[in-house]
Parts: C-alpha cells; structure tokens; sequence
C-alpha cells in the first residue's frame, strides 16, 4: 500500500505555522530589546535603572560602561509630575 | 460619563533643566548604565564600604533629599574610581560578564563562568573579593558552589 502522503500535509502546516509565528515573535521581542531577550520579573528597582538607562543612552535596554556620563545627564531627570490645579 | 475628562497625569514628560545651585561643590555623576552597574555592585561595597555605610547612616537620619549630599558626593567618587580602575585593569572580563548579565535578565546565577574570571581578575589585580553579606556561618557562599541546585537550563 502506498503512503498517504496527502494526510501528513496538515501535520507539515501546522509545524510550519507554529514554527514561523514563534519564529517571528522572538524576533520582534528581540528587535524592541535591541538584540537581548526581554526582561522579565520587573520589579520597581529595575524600572528605575531602565528609566536611568534611557537617561544615559536612550534606549530603556542600551548599556554603557563609561564612567563619565553624557553631557547635560545631571538634569535630564524625568519627574512624575500631577496636576492639581 | 459621556463627556471629555481631562487627566490629572502629564502626557509630556516634565524635565527641569535648571542645574544645583553654585554653592553645592560639583560632582562628575557615575555614566554607568544598570548592566554593568550590577557586574561591579559587590566590589563597589567591598571598596567603598565606608562611604556607603556613612550615607547609609546619614539618611536613616533623615530622608530629605537636601541632606546627606556631602556624604553623597564622597560615594559618586568612590564608585566612579572603582569603575576606572576596573576598567584599566580587567576590561575583557567586565565586559564578558555584564554582557552576559544583559542576555540573561540581570540574574547572577545565570552568568557564574564569566564571573568566576571576572572575580579571579579583580582579586589579583585589585585584592577585592566578592563577599556576600549575611552568609550563614559554615555554609559556601552562593557563587562559590561547585554544583548548584538552582542553575541555568543548558549547560
């Protein structure tokens, strides 16, 4: 008896479409997170840092390990502001 | 509830330009980002204790941002020259490890080769070991543990 080759096609499409949508969530993650996984587990520290790290680089994920930071860092603070008037 | 409701919470971020004010003595602040700010954190307490528990004192105090900023300033120096010396002395290491902090969400135990090198550079270049406060007695530090139950997934 010759293989039913027609019944395998929904078992390749469906490996095929779970495969590319994986595929193309990871890279859109890793796209926003500058080529590094996500950060997950982010408590109120790590939200602080990564504002800290916007201030210094731009970029909630960029790193830098220069000690000495760009110019005009020291007021570049964001304050939660409310209005109340 | 059908009418516009304006929020209270700013949509544009509010950023005051205006520098400390000249009687304050000025500071270069520390352009480290977290990454590697948390590679270096048990050296920073193991060469700026002092300055560190000061502040620390000092703001148990009183927690007014006007008030611990002598002590302060005497931090930002401190870290900053350990964040210079490591990066004369141990560059590649630095590097390796914070990088590998940053693919792996910051966790340490993720990363213990890059920081078994880093601390092995740091002890014989600079003598400062990596000790973590509040061990108890007889039991191996976390990072010094050959086998560890808690590890990452593949080898």
């Amino acid at each position: 008896m010759p293989v039913p080759w027609e019944a395998l096609i929904p078992f390749g499409l469906i490996t095929a479409m779970f495969g590319v949508s994986g595929t193309l969530l990871n890279m859109s993650t890793r796209a926003q997170n500058l080529g590094k996984p996500t950060r997950y587990n982010i408590d109120n520290w790590d939200e602080m840092m990564m504002r800290r790290d916007e201030q210094l680089t731009g970029h909630k994920r960029g790193q830098r390990d220069d000690p000495v930071p760009p110019p005009g860092f020291e007021t570049s603070s964001v304050w939660f502001t409310e209005k109340t008037a | 509830m059908s009418s516009y409701q304006p929020g209270s919470v700013e949509t544009k971020p509010y950023v005051d330009p205006t520098p400390l004010p000249d009687g304050i003595p000025k500071v270069q602040e520390l352009g480290v980002t977290s990454g590697p700010l948390k590679s270096a954190a048990f050296f920073i307490g193991a060469y700026c204790k002092e300055f560190n528990e000061d502040f620390m004192l000092c703001k148990a105090e009183n927690r007014e941002p006007g008030h611990c900023l002598k002590e302060g300033r005497k931090v930002t120096r401190c870290a900053t020259d350990l964040i210079t010396k490591m990066r004369e002395n141990c560059l590649s290491q630095f590097e390796a490890h914070w990088n590998c902090l940053e693919n792996n969400n910051q966790e340490y135990y993720l990363c213990r080769k890059p920081e078994r090198s880093l601390n092995s550079c740091m002890f014989e270049k600079l003598g400062l070991t990596k000790t973590i406060p509040g061990t108890p007695d007889g039991q191996k530090p976390i990072h010094e543990v050959e086998n560890p139950i808690y590890k990452a997934i593949q080898k």
